[in-house]
């Protein structure tokens, strides 16, 4: 019996102390000013690795590309999802890993402006609204953000995810109510949009630039602008970034004429 | 009421084709060598097997045909006792014993009471509510059995029903065997490879080897006359091959047995033991056979000792341990055998 | 319990901590994380109450349906042999090794509004399983299900059958034989199959957003709810995480040890 209480002591033990080191990190915004690397000016030979909202998705794909190919030596990856996740993402980890940070909305932009992790201000470079997407040929004849609550299901971005908070300003200034049985919510606004390409969902708000790029799969049911909402894009430069040369080329890029005509040909809106 | 079978039965290596019958109130007992197929015809009677050819016929109903009918073994009027008993071991003691009738459609209260009631003619009512990993050996020997026959069935089968317990138990627990087996109405068969078994228990014997009947009789028919090598060892019978020429046997070693009436031709002289006396120094007196030999071997079986002596006229003597104390035995020691002429049997081959 | 001679395994012992100290780092991790006083307030809430209670219910019954059609497909294919057996038994395996979101394609393909199956179900009785609570269900019973089978077919190859061979010399017939014998005996492997299912099903994420969407109430399960909440109220996530832990915990420790190990 005594060998047995030893090693479970031993056990304890190991497990306390690396439970212990470990605990230090904890929840992590509190260490915004750790990183100041200096850069050597206009070296755009970096990697830069862009977090960007998901209905950035095509359009970034685009302008990172275009980018590469003027500046040769420079090399642009992309890590779209909900701005939510990608900002609480970045907290977590003080920004270790990515260099931009494009969110679809100022609330979470802000949160990180705050936790001291943005370098300089952020800029607005596109605006978008929101438009009612339905299965091709809109079988269900939805003409009103009312229809929607006479669907079997209709998909919205999560309550906390950018375009779920416009959408759900959107039915506020309708005065619509969809029961919540009835709303199957995306983890981000691809995912919301697959609800009715692929999915069995009847109807779901999303971008604008979404239903562009969906084109004949989906029908579109405009949203008058009275009860639509703008949703308004800040781009910006983490303190972290190792490149932060190459990360404020890219974003002077996507400010350019050049960057600012690809967005405006996925259907973004201009920035004022 | 009887029992009468046929049975042609391949089964992987076994190519067993037997014939056999018992009657009510009589206990069989299949002997017979590891692989003789003896567990096989068991299970073939049981229904636990389907045979491929020939007839199993119980108390008049056919039961096997080989062909269309079969009747699996819950619908036969049978009771098997397995060579581990297989008590089920989520059940109590009493649960165990009363299964079978419960299976048949007795309810549970009546069941009960009569499994209560069997057990307590085995005197184990006091291990009732316990579980099967609680019983000793002989308990559990005795479990299974009221279990058996709980159902009053027709023909109780026994596999090897003393094989796991150990030797200082098996006595007791044979003679107890020997008396619920007299109690027992219908018809039994006895599956073992221990000759005791069979002396003690069986009215009779059926001698299986490579899935043939090599013999059949009683124990003491069989002795007598074992009827092959195997038999001859399971009843300590010394077996000698020789040529038969009126008054004696030639054996090939060169040496004769001295036999009146033996005939002529090829035949075995069959010596039990025994009749087979040993002796330090060349004896005198009136058995005709006395050879010279070496012991080989001394076994002890039970509360008598088995000499097995080498030489022109191998044998095999059964003596008390005292004498083997007393005339200091060992291996390789030189003996004198001595048999009595009128102690030899012959019988031609 | 060491006697003399038996001495501990020290190398053994080593690699093993390490190896429990991977999988107790992120739960200590997440359980020093809870807010403890607000814990219960958080909880309180109608999306984590929501989440809780249908995690709770859809586990269930999905453990109870593995059950139902496991036990079955676990006989078939320990007792009855038939061509093509360790084919079937490596498509009743799949869902173990297959990542659930294409577990939940795939039961999207065959019982959405336009599935093999599904098709039918609307057109013919007006039902629409996907976005249903019953969608959850299945989903989860996709993934658990090949958990019991396998635990259940190794629990019945491993009996010694010849105890059923007894109870038909004592008139049992085959129902009576698997109720009374064989499903008695292989009683511990069943349970441990049914909390490993169980287990499974409740942590289920991907088939079943991708088959059942995420409907608070509906099909808006435990890790979903944790999964959204993460991004706005990440001390409620926290919160919802760890009380799943804690029942997975309990259950799976009052699971005795010679029933995890025997079967």
């Amino acid at each position: 019996m005594r060998k047995h209480v030893k090693l479970w002591l031993v056990v304890a033990v190991v497990v306390a102390l690396v439970a212990a080191g470990c605990s230090s990190d904890g929840s992590g915004s509190s260490r915004g000013a750790s990183s100041t690397r200096t850069t050597t000016v206009s070296q755009l030979d970096g990697t830069i690795n862009v977090s960007d909202a998901a209905s950035l998705t095509e359009a970034f794909g685009k302008i990172g590309r275009d980018f590469t190919a003027a500046n040769a030596r420079a090399t642009v990856t992309f890590n779209p999802g909900s701005s939510g996740t990608l900002a609480l993402q970045i907290q977590q980890t003080n920004g270790a890993g990515i260099d931009t940070f494009a969110s679809a909305d100022e609330e979470n932009m802000n949160k990180l402006v705050a936790a001291r992790l943005i370098d300089g201000a952020p800029r607005i470079f596109a605006k978008n609204k929101l438009i009612i997407v339905t299965k091709p040929g809109n079988p269900k004849h939805v003409r009103t953000l009312a229809d929607l609550a006479g669907l079997g299901t209709v998909s919205l971005c999560g309550p906390t995810v950018p375009c779920g908070t416009y959408a759900a300003q959107v039915l506020r200034a309708a005065g619509v109510t969809i029961p919540e049985t009835k709303v199957t919510r995306g983890l981000d606004v691809k995912a919301t949009l697959a609800a009715v390409t692929t999915g069995d969902a009847d109807a779901a708000i999303v971008y604008v630039t979404d239903a562009a790029t969906a084109g004949r799969t989906v029908g579109s049911v405009t949203i008058p602008d009275p009860q639509n909402a703008i949703a308004t894009y800040p781009i910006a430069t983490l303190r972290s970034s190792a490149s932060r040369a190459t990360s404020q080329a890219f974003i002077d890029y996507v400010m350019s004429s050049r960057g600012q005509a690809t967005l405006r040909s996925f259907g973004f809106l201009a920035p004022s | 009421m009887s029992l009468a079978a046929r049975i042609v039965l391949h089964l992987g290596s076994l190519d067993l084709d037997v014939e056999l019958r018992a009657d009510d109130g009589e206990t069989v007992a299949i002997l017979g060598p590891n692989g003789a197929g003896k567990t096989t015809l068991l299970r073939a009677l049981a229904g636990l097997l389907a045979i491929d050819r020939g007839l199993i016929e119980l108390d008049g109903t056919i039961v096997d045909d080989g062909a269309r009918t079969f009747v699996p073994p819950e619908h036969r009027p049978i009771g098997v006792v397995f060579q581990d008993y297989l008590l089920f071991p989520h059940l109590s003691v009493l649960e165990n014993v009363a299964f079978g009738l419960r299976s048949r459609g007795t309810r549970r209260g009546v069941a009960r009471q009569a499994a209560a009631a069997s057990l307590a003619r085995s005197g184990l009512a006091d291990r009732a509510g316990g579980k099967p990993h609680e019983l000793s050996g002989g308990q559990a020997q005795r479990v299974a059995l009221a279990r058996a026959t709980a159902t009053e069935p027709r023909l109780l089968l026994l596999d090897e029903p003393l094989a796991a317990l150990d030797q200082s138990a098996r006595g007791a627990v044979r003679r107890d065997l020997r008396a619920q087996l007299a109690s027992f109405a219908g018809m039994r068969l006895l599956v073992t490879h221990d000759p005791l078994d069979a002396a003690a228990l069986a009215d009779r014997l059926l001698i299986l080897e490579h899935g043939r009947v090599v013999q059949t009789g009683t124990f003491a028919d069989v002795s007598a006359k074992p009827r092959s090598p195997y038999v001859a060892e399971l009843v300590g019978v010394s077996l000698l091959r020789g040529i038969a020429r009126g008054d004696h046997v030639e054996l090939p070693s060169g040496a004769s047995l001295i036999v009146p009436d033996a005939g002529s031709g090829e035949v075995l002289a069959a010596v039990h033991p025994r009749s087979v006396s040993l002796h330090r120094e060349q004896p005198t007196g009136s058995p005709r056979n006395v050879t010279m030999g070496r012991i080989d071997s001394i076994e002890q079986l039970g509360d008598r000792v088995r000499v097995r002596v080498a030489g022109a006229v191998p044998l095999v003597a059964e003596i008390t341990p005292a004498a083997v104390l007393e005339l200091e035995l060992v291996e390789g020691t030189e003996v004198w055998t001595a048999v009595k002429a009128t102690d030899v049997t012959v019988f031609p081959v | 319990m060491s006697r003399r001679g038996r001495r501990t395994p020290w190398l053994a012992v080593l690699v093993a901590l390490i190896g429990f100290a991977f999988i107790a780092l992120p739960i200590i991790g997440l359980v020093q994380q809870v807010p403890w006083r607000r814990l219960w307030t958080d909880l309180e809430t109608p999306e984590a109450t929501a989440a809780l209670r249908l995690s709770l219910i859809c586990s269930l019954w999905a453990t109870a349906l593995s059950v139902l059609f496991g036990v079955p497909l676990a006989w078939v294919l320990a007792r009855v042999s038939f061509p093509g057996r360790s084919v079937v038994r490596a498509i009743v395996l799949l869902p173990l090794v297959v990542p659930p979101v294409v577990g939940g394609v795939g039961l999207f393909y065959a019982f959405g509004l336009q599935g093999l199956v599904g098709q039918y179900l609307y057109r013919w009785f007006d039902i629409q399983l996907t976005y249903s609570t019953a969608a959850v269900i299945m989903a989860e019973t996709f993934v658990a299900m090949p958990f019991l089978v396998i635990t259940v077919e190794a629990a019945l190859r491993s009996m010694d059958r010849r105890y059923e061979d007894a109870a038909a010399t004592l008139g049992a017939g085959p129902l009576t034989v698997a109720r009374r014998v064989t499903l008695p005996m292989i009683l511990p492997g069943l349970i441990a199959g049914a909390a490993l299912a169980w287990a499974r099903a409740l942590g289920e994420f991907g088939a079943t957003i991708t088959f059942a969407g995420n409907i608070q109430g509906r099909t808006q399960t435990t890790p979903l709810a944790v999964y959204l909440l993460l991004q706005s109220k990440p001390e409620v996530a926290v919160g919802l995480s760890v009380v799943l832990l804690a029942v997975c915990v309990a259950v799976l420790a009052l699971l005795r040890e010679r029933w995890l190990g025997a079967g």
